[in-house]
């Protein structure tokens, strides 16, 4: 690793060796010292050394000089290498150089012919003292803005990390949830498939049927028929419970065989099938038709064709409810930005989830209020509400009430979630929300689920309330600002 | 005059109306068709026929409904009816479930959702041929 080098520059020789023989004595080493007679050959050796990879802290110059002055072959210097140390040897009446020097060469000092090596030594000591001392700060300063960068990523990495944790956390739910999620789309599926088989049995029946019953009818048989047939297929009236429909059928048993019907189970079945539960005096003429039978077989037909169809309709929605709720909940918003989002339509995503785990044993009872729109990250906060029901349940063993609402308290929606579990003890009343901390045996939960909440809501400028008691149940409340 | 009842059990309305739509559709004027929403209802109905003389043959249940589970209720029937022939229908099952019901209420099939229509005649078809 070869020394450092001090330039010296001056037209008189023996200064120069003199100059030279100084720094040398007093260096002891630990520089070179490099000689030119000119500025011209200053600069080109100079610009050499540089090429050659070699460090030049400082340069002595004299002021006074047949091609290039001093200060101007300093100034050139300067624009080179801003960080070399420039020392200017001067005559008595040089002030103007030296300004010059000064301003446009960030001349380091001046020392004045005849010097004593004392103070030439004192002062090139600690130019290189200094040149030394500036490295190092650059160094640093390099070591520091690497280290910043560093830092900077390793946060992008850090938060990265935690939209993805949030996002397996979320996946994970979903997972626990499909086996439901599934049955619960497989039901109307079911539905759909028997009421599209009972359809096509019956109109291949009624097809059939349909002219032998009009050749049989009267013309006011007939406009019964179609009355009846009005009331059935428009679904007028009010569908009953089972129980209601039983003891309809008693009702309409009795006032049959009061008018003497013969079978009147077979007439009570189609007759409550028909929707009719009380009133039979539209029917009785019908009822009286030697043919009553089929024609009342006919009309069942019929009303099966549009009750298979309500069936498969309200299938159908049912269905495609659960995979809106579906898409709503797997949906990532890869943009950051807030958006404008329905409070209330997050949770509903949530609860049809969840309706499979409901409803064999919870009770759910919801009140909304009806919130306008906010502004945030609905994504998110479906992965709140998750977590909340999630362990609502859990606590009460999914046996038990759930009352989810929402309402506005001053300037904040508020959204709680209440069950009737087991309550939050005091002592772990403060670490739920710590990350890992779980009350689960290992592998039945991760812990993260209220740090993320938290995250969460932090992140929306909201904030969350427990209120608990051992053996009643637990709410939680979240406050989120409104506009 | 039928004395003879298929019931079947289902917490869902809309699977409830279909499967006796089409169970009643296929055996027409041989049985009568009943329906319940859930184990309790389904023991009322079966109280109800009895008084009325009509014996339930066939019962279709649901396994996964709110209360009683399909499986303990099948168990419950057959100590009291010990001849109703049992079917269980379900779109989510507790393997270990269906087997208490195979060893303790003689559960005659069990067929999965979405059910095939063929399966599921054919399943109570040879469950009344065995009586």
């Amino acid at each position: 690793m070869s020394n450092p080098v001090i330039l010296c520059v001056d037209d008189e020789k023996t200064i120069l060796n003199s100059l030279k023989e100084q720094l040398l004595d007093h260096l002891s080493d630990k520089y070179d010292v490099e000689i030119a007679e000119s500025g011209e050959e200053a600069l080109e050796l100079f610009e050499e050394l540089l090429e050659e990879q070699y460090e030049i802290p400082l340069v002595i110059s004299d002021c006074i000089m047949p091609d290039i002055k001093g200060d101007e072959l300093l100034i050139k210097i300067h624009a080179i290498s801003p960080d070399s140390l420039k020392i200017m040897l001067t005559g008595q009446t040089d002030t103007k150089t030296i300004v010059n020097a000064v301003n446009n060469a960030n001349l380091y000092r001046y020392i004045p012919k005849p010097w004593q090596v004392e103070d030439l030594m004192l002062t090139v000591s600690e130019a290189l003292k200094s040149y030394y001392i500036d490295q190092q700060l650059e160094e640093q300063n390099k070591a520091l803005i690497k280290r910043t960068e560093e830092l900077s990523k390793a946060l992008e990495d850090l938060k990265t990390t935690q939209q993805e944790l949030i996002q397996a956390e979320k996946m994970a739910a979903l997972g626990q949830l499909i086996a439901g999620i599934a049955h619960e789309i497989n039901t109307p599926l079911g539905a759909i498939s028997s009421s599209a088989n009972n359809i096509s049995d019956a109109l291949r029946q009624t097809w059939e049927q349909l002219p032998k019953l009009f050749q049989i009818l009267t013309v006011e048989q007939q406009n019964n028929l179609f009355v009846l047939l009005d009331e059935s297929l428009l679904q007028k009236n009010i569908t009953l419970s089972i129980r209601e429909k039983r003891a309809a059928k008693k009702v309409i048993t009795a006032k049959l065989e009061e008018q003497n019907i013969e079978n009147a189970i077979f007439f009570t079945n189609i007759l409550i099938n028909l929707g009719i539960y009380d009133d039979i005096t539209t029917c009785l003429p019908l009822l009286q038709n030697s043919q009553s039978e089929f024609i009342f077989e006919t009309a069942y037909k019929l009303s099966t064709l549009a009750k298979s169809n309500r069936t498969i309709k309200i299938a159908s929605e049912r269905a495609y409810k659960i995979i809106f709720a579906l898409k709503n909940f797997a949906r990532y918003d890869h943009t950051g930005n807030k958006l404008k989002f329905n409070l209330e339509e997050g949770i509903e995503t949530v609860l049809t989830l969840y309706h499979n785990q409901i409803k064999h044993g919870t009770e759910l009872v919801t009140e909304y209020a009806n919130l306008p729109a906010l502004e945030g990250y609905p994504d998110e906060l479906n992965q709140v509400w998750t977590n909340l029901i999630h362990n609502a349940l859990q606590a009460m063993d999914y046996k038990g009430t759930l009352n989810v609402t929402t309402f506005q308290k001053d300037n904040s929606a508020v959204v709680t979630v209440t069950d009737s579990g087991k309550g939050i003890p005091e002592d772990i009343k403060d670490k739920i929300f710590t990350p890992f901390f779980t009350t689960k045996p290992p592998g039945e939960g991760s812990g993260l689920g209220l740090d993320i909440v938290r995250k969460i809501i932090d992140k929306h400028d909201g904030k969350i309330e427990i209120d608990t008691e051992i053996d009643k149940g637990t709410t939680f409340s979240i406050f989120l600002p409104m506009e | 005059m039928t004395k003879n009842a298929i019931l079947c059990v289902d917490d869902e309305e809309i699977v409830l109306r279909s499967l006796k739509e089409q169970i009643g559709d296929y055996f027409g004027d041989k049985y009568l068709y009943e329906a319940a929403e859930n184990a309790e209802e389904a023991w009322e109905v079966i109280e109800d026929l009895t008084d009325e003389g009509v014996t339930v043959l066939v019962i279709v249940s649901d396994w996964l409904m709110p209360g009683i589970k399909g499986d303990e209720f099948l168990i419950a029937v057959h100590k009291k009816f010990p001849e109703i022939i049992k079917v269980i229908l379900t779109g989510q099952a507790d393997p270990k479930a269906i087997e208490r019901a195979k060893t303790e209420a003689n559960l005659h099939r069990c067929l999965h959702k979405p059910w095939n229509i063929e399966d599921l005649i054919d399943a109570i078809q040879s469950g009344l041929d065995k009586r």
